[in-house]
């Protein structure tokens, strides 16, 4: 994930600004990591490189 | 429209399923098993969003909503700086990324795993989209709905998005009002996976976006599908 991408992506719940934690960078891309909602503190992660969005109801392992 | 992929097999369709499945996490699961076989098949553009995005104005951000391996996001990256593809399977998501690395164009594709009703970007930032024949894999009229409405959020004033959706009159339903049903998709060993559909009459269509707050700048059928141009609130 580029690093621009913070420009436009907010929490799916609530709209609200996503914070970027780093864990593994590789200049401008963000490989791991994840981003967590400054409003309702909802996390997501960044798995090799690809921001995971979906809200926790369509993550794998929620409930059916 | 779908028969215009040459390469495209027929799915299979076992007439009207009576109980689709509400489930927000079952078709993404089911393009997380068929993603492979999948993306193989559906290889080429659809001519109508090719023409949609060859007279596109000069953009800075375009979204592939559900973009599944990309095809789309090729295009949309010709007029656009930067393209967010946007797709429930993260399987597709690594195959689109691995398409756009080997055609050259992933340097300006940002790859985005959401839901299309509940999509996770800020009011205003998009100028430019197709939303390709996945609207009607949304289980209920209301989460069809909502995500029509949270597409409206996101695009910029003068932002403009093609829509489609499968159509009653495709030569595989034939029939007149929109329906529910499950589409079979048959893997190379022959196991078949079940996708929800809604299959649209265009009337139900260009109702669902009136009820939006999309602009609706024009809605019509072509080869079995239904399209509309829309815009911003």
């Amino acid at each position: 994930m580029n690093e621009s991408l913070m420009d436009i992506l907010c929490c799916p719940l609530d709209k609200q600004d996503l914070e970027l934690e780093v864990v593994r960078r590789d200049d401008d891309e963000v490989l791991d990591g994840r981003l967590v909602c400054t409003e309702c503190g909802e996390e997501y992660p960044i798995e090799e490189g690809i921001p995971n969005l979906l809200p926790p109801d369509m993550r794998e392992g929620a409930p059916a | 429209m779908p028969d215009a992929d040459p390469d495209e097999p027929e799915d299979s369709l076992p007439g009207d399923a009576p109980s689709p499945d509400p489930d927000r996490r079952g078709v993404h699961e089911t393009y997380d098993r068929i993603a492979d076989h999948f993306a193989r098949t559906r290889a080429h553009p659809w001519p109508e969003v090719r023409e949609f995005c060859e007279t596109a104005d000069r953009c800075g951000t375009a979204l592939d909503l559900a973009c599944g391996n990309g095809r789309h996001a090729e295009l949309l990256a010709a007029p656009a700086e930067r393209v967010v593809g946007l797709d429930a399977s993260r399987k597709l998501l690594r195959v689109a990324h691995e398409r756009a690395v080997e055609r050259g164009y992933a340097d300006s594709l940002s790859l985005v795993a959401g839901d299309a009703a509940r999509l996770p970007l800020a009011a205003d930032s998009v100028e430019l989209g197709v939303y390709v024949a996945a609207l009607h894999h949304l289980p209920t009229r209301e989460t069809r709905r909502a995500s029509l409405d949270d597409l409206a959020r996101v695009l910029a004033p003068g932002g403009r998005v093609l829509v489609s959706v499968w159509a009653v009159t495709h030569s595989k339903f034939d029939r007149e009002s929109g329906f529910d049903t499950t589409v079979d998709w048959t893997l190379p060993g022959g196991e078949t996976v079940g996708r929800f559909y809604h299959v649209y009459d265009l009337a139900e269509f260009e109702a669902d976006l009136r009820a939006s707050t999309l602009t609706l700048e024009t809605v019509y059928e072509s080869e079995g599908n239904c399209y509309a141009v829309v815009g911003g609130a």
